[in-house]
């Protein structure tokens, strides 16, 4: 028997709580992408925006890129800028699809991928075009 | 103007490249053209108070032992450039330069199908020495049989070397034809680099090829001191001496 007896410690109530892990993350991925098109022709419409994009990713991933959902949130025809939402999963292919464009018509274009982020709302601010006085 | 642009996508260093083939006729190193006679004013760098600096790059092709010889000798323009690279075109060559010859970078073709295969003991070599591999990625957008045989070689140079080592750089020759550094980490995802290393393919590596660059022009010797250890002597003092005799014999 030890010496000084042994004290059994003081029952614990069960716990309460609950743990979850989330470890996907967010369910979707936002791009702000602008087109570069320097030589001063016909600009596209949203239509052929999208067809552009979704034609970029069967180019390098084939069919089953061209089948990534991918929505064009936003557009504007004046800049060329545009938000487009990706699967999370999706992104990596989409993102190289882009980088990888150069043609679109016979015309030398280049995408400019400017923010990407997990959440729509950290498009709005980009410390990059902040002008401090 | 091209250059101006180039920075404003988000790059702080350039490095603008001669390439010397020398498959054609006497081919004549010249001295590179130095930044301050391109443009009077270099752009800052986005975002901080720096200015960009601009290197100077030379290419050698070689396809012949003989082309190496250029290397080697120490009286010629050579030494004006910042960072050498060499693109070797057989499998001897890709081995010479990666265990012997003395150089930053080693290109690997992407513009059509390897001649040869990529063994590990010169990879292995090369990454103990400091070499960098490097692939061009502006072919990958100009053409589709390009992109073929970027992402093929890549991917093959990758099963070898493991991600370590690996550069990515564009071979532009219009602003239109440069990345952003992140659009080009993505693309050493599809590359098969893991995420890490995709970024370092960008900057720290790059960064490494520019210091070893620095240092092949400058070191001629390292004398580096090594401390000896005592405490071999004090015990063989305190054995007897019939014991040290058994020791020995």
């Amino acid at each position: 028997a030890r010496p000084g007896g042994s004290m059994e410690p003081p029952a614990v109530p069960a716990a309460t709580f609950e743990r979850r892990v989330v470890r996907s993350g967010a369910e979707h991925h936002y791009l702000r992408v602008r087109l570069e098109l320097p030589d001063g022709g016909a600009r596209p419409s949203v239509a052929q925006f999208k067809q552009l994009v979704v034609s970029a990713l069967r180019e390098l991933h084939g069919e089953v890129g061209a089948a990534l959902p991918v929505d064009v949130l936003t557009y504007e025809e004046k800049s060329l800028s545009a938000i487009l939402r990706v699967i999370s999963s999706g992104l990596v292919k989409l993102w190289s699809a882009l980088t990888l464009l150069g043609f679109y018509q016979n015309r030398r274009c280049a995408f400019r991928v400017l923010q990407t982020s997990p959440f729509l709302l950290a498009l709005s601010g980009n410390s990059r075009e902040l002008v401090l006085d | 103007s091209y250059y101006v642009f180039t920075f404003s996508v988000g790059y702080s260093t350039v490095a603008l490249n001669h390439i010397i083939d020398f498959k054609e006729k006497k081919q004549e190193i010249i001295k590179p053209v130095s930044p301050a006679e391109l443009f009077p004013s270099l752009p800052f760098v986005q975002g901080t108070s720096k200015r960009i600096r601009v290197l100077s790059r030379l290419t050698l092709v070689v396809s012949d032992p003989s082309h190496c010889n250029l290397l080697r000798s120490t009286s010629a323009n050579i030494r004006f450039y910042d960072i050498i690279a060499v693109f070797p075109k057989t499998e001897k060559l890709f081995h010479i330069a990666c265990t012997t010859l003395d150089v930053d970078l080693v290109c690997i073709n992407v513009t059509e199908k390897l001649p040869f295969y990529f063994r590990r003991p010169p990879v292995n070599m090369a990454i103990d020495r400091g070499i960098y591999f490097e692939l061009l990625y502006t072919p990958a957008i100009k053409d589709s049989t390009m992109r073929r045989y970027t992402i093929s070689n890549a991917i093959s140079l990758m099963q070898i070397c493991k991600g370590k080592n690996i550069v990515i750089s564009s071979a532009a020759e219009r602003p239109l034809e440069l990345r952003g550094p992140y659009d080009v980490a993505n693309l050493g995802l599809l590359f098969g680099l893991s995420e890490s290393d995709a970024k370092a393919a960008v900057s720290t590596n790059c960064r490494a090829t520019t210091l070893h660059g620095e240092t092949r022009k400058s070191a001629c010797g390292v004398v580096y001191t090594v401390k000896k250890p005592r405490k071999v002597e004090e015990e063989e003092a305190t054995l007897p001496a019939c014991k040290r005799a058994k020791t020995q014999a």
